[in-house]
C-alpha cells in the first residue's frame, strides 16, 4: 500500500498553497528548450515533464547568487551597522531533480562547520524539498556514477515517483513533507517505477586513484586547451558554493553582500602582492575537480557533486565535469587493460 | 574524516559577517606606500571579550570599498588596542589609506591557528622576513620579548627591497637593545643608501654569512614565495627539522571561516587548518599557494 496523487490534484495542491500566500517555486519554462527553477506565480506554469534538467539548481533557494549581509550607514566619522534580516518566508521547491535536492545536505557540511552560517541554515529550515524522480536521461547526465540515481531521496522531504500518467506515488520522507500532502493523498495499491537511471559513464574508483597521484599531471593542461575559463560550470552546479564578499553604496552607506564566485576565474585566487597560486586555467579546472571529489570528501565524508550534469549543459566548449572525468577514468585503465605479466 | 554538524539556532546564532567597529587611535606612515593602524573596539563588551594568539589574522573593513586580511600584527598581551599594517595595493587599501585617527572601520576575527609560542619555550628564536611581512613576524617577536624568560637567543634577519621600504623600522632598533638580541637589516642590492649601516643582499644569503645560532632552535620564515623557499633549505643545513621551521602562508580570502572556497591549498584551508605551518606540513601539501 502506499500513497498517491493524481497529477491535477498536485497541480490543485500547489494552487492552493499559492492561495495561502506560501512561497512556492518549481520548473518554469522560460523560452524555447529553456527551463529554470522559478518562483511561481500560478501553477498553470509548473513544468513536472517534458524536459530533462533546469537550467539552473535549486541552491538559490537556500544560498541565493546575491545576498545582503548587513547594510553600513555612515555618520559622521562613526559606521553605523544594520544587520541582514534573517528571511521568514516558509517556501515549498517543487519538482526539484534529485540531484539538485541531494546537493542540499552536501552543502550543510561546509555552511555549518565551525561557525554556522546563520542565513543558509534559516533558509534550509524554511525551505520544503518535493523531488519528482526522473524518468528521462540525457548524455549529461551520471548520477548513477556516483553512486546516487534517479530516486536519490538524499535532501528531499517528498519524493514523487510517476506510476503511470495519470498519478504520482507520493513517499514521504520528513514530517516537513508528510504536512503538505498527508490529506491530500489517496491509497494506492501500486508503486511509482522508474528506470535504473543514466548509464554508468566513468568508474568513480578509478578516478579516485588518479586523484591521489596526479595532481602534477599533463591531464589537465589538455583540458584546459579548451576550457574558456567562463565559470558557467559553477553558476549552474547544485553544489558550487564558493562566494566573494563585496560593498556596494555610495556616500551615504550601502550593503556589504556575498555574490556567488569561481574557481575558474584568475582573480579568484590573486594576491595583493600579485602572486597568483593559480595562474593558469589547468591549475583552477585541477582545483575544481579536486575539490569535488577529493578534498570535500576527505573533509565532510560526502563527494562535492551530484552528477547532474549541469556543468556540461552550460559549458559552450562541451567540457564540464562529466567528459574530464571519462577521460581520467580511461587513462586510469588503461595500463590494467595490458595483459597481466604475471607468470 | 567527518566534521560534525554544530546545530545553532538561527534565530539566535549571531551573523558571522557582521564586524565589530573599531576607532582608529593612531595612524603610522612606515614607507610610501605602507601604513599601520591602532584600533580599539568602539563596543566595550567586544573589547572585554576579545583575545587573539600572536600569528592570527583579521578581516578588517573600510565600509564602502570592502574587505581584506591582515595579520595582526601588536602582541596578544597589549590589552588596550590592536594593530594591523598594510601596502598600499588595491581598492580596500587605497581607503584604508585615507583613514585617520578617530575614523570608524570593521573588524572580524581573530582567525586561523596562530604561532605555537607555548611549543617555543626555552628554544632559540629566528625569525626571518622580508618586506610587508614584517607585521606577521613583529607580533611573536614582541610576545617572546616581553615573555623573556622563556626564550633562549633571538636572531632577526629582516630584508626590504631598498632603506626606504623598511617596515617598522623604529622596532627593529628597540629590539636591537634587548639582551641576547640580533637584529641583522639588509635590503636588497641596489637599494642601500651610502650612509646605510645594514647588510646589503637577499635575506636567504644574509642568513648565509650571518652568524646565526642553530642547537635547540626554531625558525618563523614570512616573506614572499621566493624568499621562503629559498629560506627554508638554508635552515635546514643549519640542522634545523621540518618541524621547527615555521611560515605564514598568504592567501585571498573573504570569509575567513572555511565558506567561501577561496584559501585552499589542496585539502588545508589556510583560513583554519592556517595560516601557519611547519615545513613538515608544507611538504605533505600539494604546490597550490
Amino acid at each position: 500500500m502506499s500513497h498517491a496523487i493524481r497529477k491535477e490534484a498536485l497541480r490543485a495542491l500547489v494552487g492552493s498553497w499559492l492561495a495561502e500566500g506560501k512561497r512556492v517555486a518549481g520548473p518554469v519554462a522560460v523560452g524555447p528548450g529553456r527551463v529554470l527553477y522559478q518562483p511561481l506565480v500560478s501553477p498553470e506554469r509548473l513544468l513536472l515533464d517534458g524536459f530533462i534538467r533546469t537550467v539552473n539548481s535549486i541552491k538559490a533557494f537556500v544560498f541565493p547568487r546575491h545576498e545582503e549581509l548587513y547594510a553600513y550607514r555612515f555618520r559622521g566619522r562613526q559606521v553605523e551597522l544594520i544587520d541582514a534580516p534573517l528571511p521568514e518566508e516558509e517556501q515549498i521547491v517543487i519538482g526539484a531533480r534529485p540531484c539538485d535536492a541531494a546537493a542540499l545536505p552536501v552543502l550543510d557540511h561546509v555552511f555549518r562547520w565551525g561557525t554556522p552560517d546563520r542565513s543558509y541554515e534559516r533558509r534550509r529550515e524554511l525551505t520544503t524539498v518535493v523531488t519528482l524522480a526522473c524518468r528521462e536521461y540525457d548524455d549529461h547526465c551520471f548520477c548513477t556514477s556516483l553512486d546516487s540515481g534517479p530516486r536519490d531521496e538524499r535532501g528531499s522531504d517528498v519524493l514523487l515517483v510517476e506510476i503511470d500518467e495519470e498519478t504520482y506515488e507520493v513517499v514521504w520522507l520528513t514530517s516537513k513533507g508528510k504536512d503538505l500532502f498527508v490529506r491530500h493523498t489517496e491509497r494506492a495499491d501500486r508503486k511509482g517505477t522508474i528506470g535504473t537511471g543514466p548509464k554508468r559513464k566513468f568508474d568513480a574508483a578509478a578516478l579516485e586513484r588518479f586523484l591521489a597521484e596526479n595532481f602534477e599531471s599533463p591531464v589537465w593542461e589538455t583540458f584546459a586547451l579548451r576550457c574558456l575559463g567562463c565559470g558557467a560550470c559553477a553558476y549552474d552546479c547544485p553544489t558550487c558554493h564558493c562566494f566573494d564578499i563585496v560593498d556596494e553604496g555610495d556616500r551615504h552607506g550601502g550593503m556589504r553582500v556575498r555574490n556567488w564566485d569561481s574557481c575558474q576565474f584568475a582573480l579568484f585566487t590573486l594576491h595583493a602582492s600579485g602572486h597568483n597560486p593559480r595562474t593558469a586555467q589547468a591549475q583552477r579546472i585541477r582545483q575544481r575537480i579536486y575539490h569535488k571529489f577529493r578534498i570535500y570528501p576527505d573533509k565532510f565524508g560526502d563527494t562535492l557533486c551530484t552528477g547532474c550534469g549541469n556543468c556540461s549543459r552550460g559549458c559552450p566548449v562541451h567540457l564540464g565535469i562529466r567528459p574530464v572525468l571519462e577521460a581520467i577514468s580511461a587513462l586510469e585503465r588503461k595500463p590494467q587493460s595490458a595483459p597481466p605479466k604475471t607468470p | 574524516m567527518t566534521a560534525p554538524p554544530v546545530s545553532a539556532d538561527p534565530a539566535t546564532a549571531p551573523n558571522l559577517y557582521l564586524p565589530d567597529l573599531m576607532e582608529v587611535l593612531e595612524v603610522q606612515q612606515h614607507t610610501a606606500d605602507t601604513k599601520s593602524v591602532r584600533l580599539r573596539f568602539r563596543n566595550e563588551i567586544a573589547a572585554k571579550r576579545f583575545s587573539f594568539r600572536v600569528g592570527q589574522f583579521g578581516i578588517f573593513s573600510a565600509f564602502g570599498s570592502g574587505e581584506a586580511t591582515f595579520n595582526i600584527c601588536s602582541s596578544s598581551t597589549w590589552k588596550d588596542y590592536i594593530e594591523f599594517c598594510f601596502r598600499r595595493t588595491g581598492m580596500v587599501t587605497d581607503a584604508l589609506w585615507e583613514v585617520d585617527k578617530d575614523d570608524t572601520i570593521g573588524f572580524r576575527g581573530p582567525y586561523g591557528n596562530g604561532y605555537p609560542m607555548e611549543k617555543w619555550r626555552r628554544k632559540h628564536l629566528i625569525f626571518l622576513g622580508g618586506g610587508i611581512a614584517m607585521p606577521p613576524i613583529r607580533c611573536a617577536i614582541w610576545y617572546a620579548l616581553e615573555h623573556r624568560d622563556e626564550y633562549g637567543e633571538i636572531t632577526i634577519i629582516y630584508g626590504a627591497r631598498s632603506t626606504k621600504d623598511l617596515v617598522f623600522a623604529d622596532d627593529l632598533a628597540r629590539w636591537a637593545q634587548y639582551d641576547g638580541v640580533q637584529v641583522i637589516r639588509c635590503v636588497d642590492p641596489g637599494g642601500e643608501t651610502p650612509d646605510w649601516d645594514g647588510e646589503v643582499g637577499f635575506v636567504p644569503e644574509v642568513l648565509k654569512r650571518a652568524d646565526v645560532r642553530s642547537d635547540n632552535s626554531v625558525a618563523l620564515v614570512v616573506g614572499p614565495p621566493i624568499m621562503i623557499k629559498l629560506t627554508m633549505p638554508l635552515l635546514t643545513r643549519m640542522g634545523l627539522v621540518d618541524r621547527d621551521i615555521y611560515t605564514s602562508l598568504e592567501s585571498r580570502m573573504k570569509c575567513g571561516v572555511g565558506k567561501c572556497g577561496r584559501c585552499n591549498c589542496g585539502p588545508v584551508y589556510l583560513c583554519k587548518e592556517g595560516p601557519v605551518f611547519t615545513l613538515e606540513q608544507l611538504k605533505a601539501l600539494p604546490n597550490d599557494y
